[in-house]
């Protein structure tokens, strides 16, 4: 089997197959300084240029030696092009929404028209994601496995019309969350399917506002699910990966009830004990901490974490979040090797 | 306490507890000339000291502890006026609240304002994602003696250490008590980077505010 791609491995992960080891790859956020400055590609430029963003995504294979490329740094873009102000960041941090183009028609309740899918998911920086993974699928998809991210319904709702609002509307006017939830679920299933038509393998969709810390689980069951189960049965060609931070332990049940392709979690969430509770239905991804062992350990820790993580059975060792860009390139590669030898 | 007073006051625990703005709004407005407005704050304030805790132990959830501290907030309201005239001895102090730069989370930094002013303090809350120079500003003018700084974020705290240092460097720390909170701090942090308290939770913060005035 060492003679398997990178691709076939992760595939064939995805596919729960036997394997001699599992394979190592960022599903999550993967560019750092480290890649950056090793392919004099930078952040804020390479949120917003394709050629850019393509070369910044498959640092953590050409850079690293992770089984996987990765496009798209943040979760900015979908509410950028409905009117959200975005702050770029710097070369250290990710860019940071700065207004919510509906808070305001939220809390008045009124009927707003927005534009279609089509449209704005075509343009601005949506638009530079999808040609970033057309690259991507041309450069190195006959070696390694395209993976895309974009952000969740319950996520995008709350980037829209305010997530104070949607919290504070669980309780005050849930129909009105649910409106916005499924006003975002448009837009959400228009760029997984756009993105997997432009020719990715998975589509990993972050829904980190519908984590435990945010919502119960039966808030989860009754504002979040509903809208990833409808979205999901639609998508055809990519596989789904569902991502959401914080401790999911409580909602992995309800995770898997989305119908998505795989499930990726955070280091909140003890791996012995999800995949035991996952019991073979689903592929997990994860879940080595970002912050700890992979920003503030030592090489050492970060060997220690990936062997755990992988001895505990997890189908594809990643990182539980995305990765902070000051993580050092050392604690990568002691990752990587930890799980490929 | 007589038997219906008591009926009150248990009456606006639970309106807090069960997260229900309109219910603790009108069992406020059926309180006043019974309760006292001191005896109407505490009432909420346990309240919401219950929520904390059933929060903390996943019993309750985020948009519970929104709505029962929006509901505090809203109840406060209606009483202001009462609580001024019955603050005869005028003001205990003068503190400058808010969450510091580059953070939003508010819910609880209003909670410790409200608990504070409810106390018998005169508070200017400043807000969320303050810059340190408008915290110097507030405490100036206002000639201040307690600066209180949330942070909610392991990077946010940085900025509660950076501000004391702005206080040193514009020699303006001796004139203020510097008091610190929010979820991922600890004594051992104040103490590390100078504050003069920490608190864990709203109702300590009063007792700590307290301390550090001789009230
Ligand atoms: C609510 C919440 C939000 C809301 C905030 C709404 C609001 N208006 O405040 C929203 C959804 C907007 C939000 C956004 C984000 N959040 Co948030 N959020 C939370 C959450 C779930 C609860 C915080 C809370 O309100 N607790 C309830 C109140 C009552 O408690 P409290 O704040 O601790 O206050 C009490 C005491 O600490 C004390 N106290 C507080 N302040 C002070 C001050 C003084 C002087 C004193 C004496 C005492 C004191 O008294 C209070 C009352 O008892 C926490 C997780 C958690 N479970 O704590 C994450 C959490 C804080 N968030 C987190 C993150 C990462 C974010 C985001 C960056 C997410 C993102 N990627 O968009 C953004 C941050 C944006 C920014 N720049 O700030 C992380 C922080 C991780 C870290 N690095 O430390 C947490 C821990 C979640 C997690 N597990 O990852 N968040």
């Amino acid at each position: 089997m060492t003679d398997m791609t990178p691709r076939e491995r992760v595939l064939a992960a995805l596919r729960m197959e036997e394997l001699d080891r599992p394979p190592v790859a960022v599903f999550t956020q993967s560019a750092t300084i480290g890649q950056m400055e090793a392919l004099d590609v930078y952040w804020p430029e390479a949120h917003s240029d394709p050629r850019m963003m393509a070369k910044l995504s498959a640092g953590q294979a050409d850079v690293l030696g992770f089984e996987a490329v990765r496009a798209t740094f943040c979760l900015t873009s979908e509410a950028e092009v409905l009117g959200a102000e975005v702050d770029p960041g710097k070369m250290n941090s990710q860019p940071m929404l700065k207004s919510h183009p509906y808070k305001d028609a939220f809390k008045a309740k009124e009927e707003v028209d927005l534009p279609s899918p089509e449209e704005v998911l075509n343009s601005g920086r949506p638009k530079v994601i999808l040609d970033a993974v057309e690259i991507l699928v041309k450069e190195y998809g006959d070696r390694y496995p395209v993976i895309a991210g974009n952000t969740g319904p319950f996520t995008l709702a709350g980037h829209l019309a305010d997530t104070e609002n949607l919290v504070f509307g669980i309780i005050m006017s849930p129909d009105e969350v649910k409106k916005w939830v499924k006003a975002a679920a448009e837009y959400t299933d228009y760029f997984t399917q756009a993105l997997s038509d432009a020719g990715a393998d998975v589509v990993q969709m972050s829904e980190p506002t519908a984590s435990c810390d945010l919502l119960s689980p039966e808030m989860f069951e009754e504002f979040a699910s509903p809208y990833l189960k409808e979205g999901y049965a639609k998508l055809k060609g990519a596989k789904s990966c569902l991502h959401i931070c914080g401790n999911t332990y409580p909602i992995l049940e309800h995770m898997i009830a989305t119908g998505a392709d795989a499930l990726s979690i955070e280091e909140k969430v003890d791996p012995v004990k999800a995949v035991e509770s996952v019991a073979g239905r689903v592929p997990l991804v994860g879940n080595v901490g970002v912050v700890h062992p992979l920003l503030q350990g030592s090489p050492e820790d970060c060997i220690k974490h990936g062997k755990a993580v992988a001895a505990a059975g997890l189908n594809v060792v990643s990182p539980g979040c995305g990765l902070s860009a000051l993580i050092p390139n050392e604690n990568l590669l002691a990752l990587v090797k930890s799980v490929k030898g | 306490m007589n038997a219906q007073a008591e009926t009150l006051r248990k009456n606006l625990v639970d309106a807090i507890v069960e997260c229900d703005i309109d219910k603790t709004k009108s069992n406020v407005e059926a309180s006043r000339g019974i309760l006292s407005p001191q005896e109407i704050i505490d009432a909420l304030s346990e309240g919401m000291h219950e929520v904390g805790i059933k929060f903390e132990r996943g019993k309750l959830f985020l948009p519970h502890v929104m709505v029962a501290a929006n509901a505090m907030t809203s109840a406060v309201a209606l009483i202001e006026g009462d609580l001024a005239e019955s603050m005869t001895g005028g003001s205990r102090g003068h503190v400058v609240m808010g969450t510091v730069e580059g953070d939003v989370h508010d819910i609880g930094k209003s909670i410790v304002s409200t608990m504070l002013q409810c106390a018998g303090y005169d508070v200017n809350d400043v807000g969320r994602d303050v810059p340190t120079a408008t915290f110097l500003e507030a405490v100036k003018e206002g000639n201040a003696d307690v600066l209180g700084l949330s942070a909610l974020m392991t990077t946010s705290m940085q900025t509660q250490k950076e501000v004391i240092e702005t206080l040193i460097e514009k020699g303006m720390r001796k004139d203020v008590q510097v008091i610190v909170g929010g979820a991922p701090v600890t004594q051992a942090f104040s103490d590390k980077i100078g504050a003069d308290g920490y608190s864990e939770n709203a109702s300590e913060a009063v007792k700590l505010v307290h301390r550090l005035l001789g009230n």
